[in-house]
């Protein structure tokens, strides 16, 4: 059998109130996204906690795309403060580490941008599949 | 020695604390020893410990205040342990009003073993402040490496770990009762190396928190260079939020407080 071309997945972590909706815009303008990224809802992107992200890697993900609300436009007024510091931090942490920090990425995306999200979902997993698959999963003893 | 021997007998004496909490020669091995007003001849075999036998004062500490709640006790700190007892008040672990610091500034090798930024306390009961170090070259040469080479290298470190938890249980910043190196649903459990983000958890929890004394890495059995990955984030930390670990002017940890603005950018794709 050929061997099979690479298809990313992608882990996305989506706010409830601002990107998961933007998701269903998305969906009900029948915008077209590739069907690479596995959309985990959560209430807040501030409850994405590094652990998720680092366990998502360590079962194979080769990306992870979190989703919030615009600075300020928080539906619990201040969460995604915590949602870039985590991130910067362990963005800069697994590059430290050797692991690609591209992919890891955070997008602020509101419940009105649904064109946006269906480009961002493009342009990850496109970035994504150049990248190959993650140092973790090709790491003899990893996953 | 005499010098904080005496301090020590002092304390003692006038009932300031109800116990010192230093080192002592038994037998030949320096080792951790709780002073207290009823023997007052053991202080005169306290010591200063020297630089090969270090323990985490700052952990045996906790465990004693939150025994006795009501006691105020005198501690030996270098310079880490002092970053740690302010780390441990910010945190909530342990009440300044009820600690008294005895103080040992490091010696000139120890500094530069350690590459430590600050190895002094704020006060001095024994030796002399000696030259900072302020760049860590282990830490510069990781990060000269580029990103396939540096992978390889921590993979082979974090393959090493036996998963026996000993830079955890010697931490004292380590409080939390429930850890998430524990977790089943964060961490894969029953294999022995463990999963490669095992450290990477730790040092996430270490960020803004390590106060760099390296006890963990003296403890790893497997050598693997786990001081390095927390100066790292420690470093970052100071970088990204302007937050310096262990200093007491440094106001609450990024960690925990949302603060009231946000004006960092999300990097670019």
């Amino acid at each position: 059998m050929a061997a099979k071309e690479f298809e990313p997945k992608i882990i996305g972590f989506f706010c409830n109130w601002c990107t998961y909706a933007g998701a269903d815009l998305a969906g009900v303008s029948r915008l077209q996204y590739p069907p690479n990224i596995r959309v985990i809802r959560v209430m807040c992107s501030g409850t994405v906690s590094p652990h998720h992200v680092l366990r998502a890697f360590q079962k194979g993900a080769d990306g992870v795309l979190i989703g919030g609300c615009h600075i300020g436009d928080c539906h619990y007024l201040r969460g995604n403060f915590m949602t870039i510091k985590r991130m910067r931090f362990l963005q800069d942490l697994l590059k430290f580490t050797g692991f690609e920090d591209g992919r890891l990425h955070l997008e602020w995306i509101s419940a009105a941008e649904g064109p946006k999200f269906a480009q961002v979902v493009r342009d990850f997993t496109e970035k994504i599949r150049q990248m190959g698959p993650s140092r973790l999963k090709q790491a003899p003893q990893a996953a | 020695m005499d010098r904080l021997r005496e301090k020590v007998r002092n304390l003692l004496q006038s009932g300031k604390v109800a116990g010192y909490l230093g080192y002592i020669m038994k037998d030949g091995h320096p080792l951790p020893h709780l002073f207290t007003p009823e023997r007052p001849e053991e202080v005169d075999q306290a010591i200063v410990a020297p630089d090969t036998a270090r323990y985490p004062l700052d952990k045996l500490l906790q465990q004693l205040a939150a025994g006795y709640p009501e006691a105020t006790f005198a501690i030996q700190v270098r310079g880490c342990d002092e970053r740690g007892l302010n780390e441990l008040y910010k945190w909530g672990q342990l009440d300044p009003e009820k600690v008294v610091l005895v103080g040992v500034a490091c010696t000139q090798n120890q500094a530069d073993y350690c590459e430590c930024p600050g190895p002094w306390p704020s006060v001095i009961d024994s030796g002399v402040k000696c030259e900072p170090v302020t760049r860590s070259r282990r830490v510069d040469r990781i990060d000269a490496l580029e990103g396939q080479a540096a992978f390889q290298e921590w993979l082979e470190a974090f393959n090493r770990c036996i998963k026996c938890y000993g830079c955890r249980d010697v931490c004292p910043m380590c409080f939390c009762k429930e850890c998430a190196l524990e977790h089943p649903d964060l961490m894969s459990t029953g294999k022995v190396p463990p999963d490669s983000i095992f450290q990477l958890v730790r040092a996430i929890h270490m960020a803004g928190r390590c106060i760099d004394c390296g006890l963990c890495e003296e403890n790893c059995p497997a050598d693997i260079p786990l001081r390095v990955l927390y100066k790292k984030g420690n470093a970052l930390v100071k970088e990204l939020f302007g937050y310096d670990t262990g200093s007491p002017e440094s106001g609450p940890s990024p960690w925990k407080n949302l603060g009231d603005e946000s004006t960092m950018a999300t990097k670019p794709m």
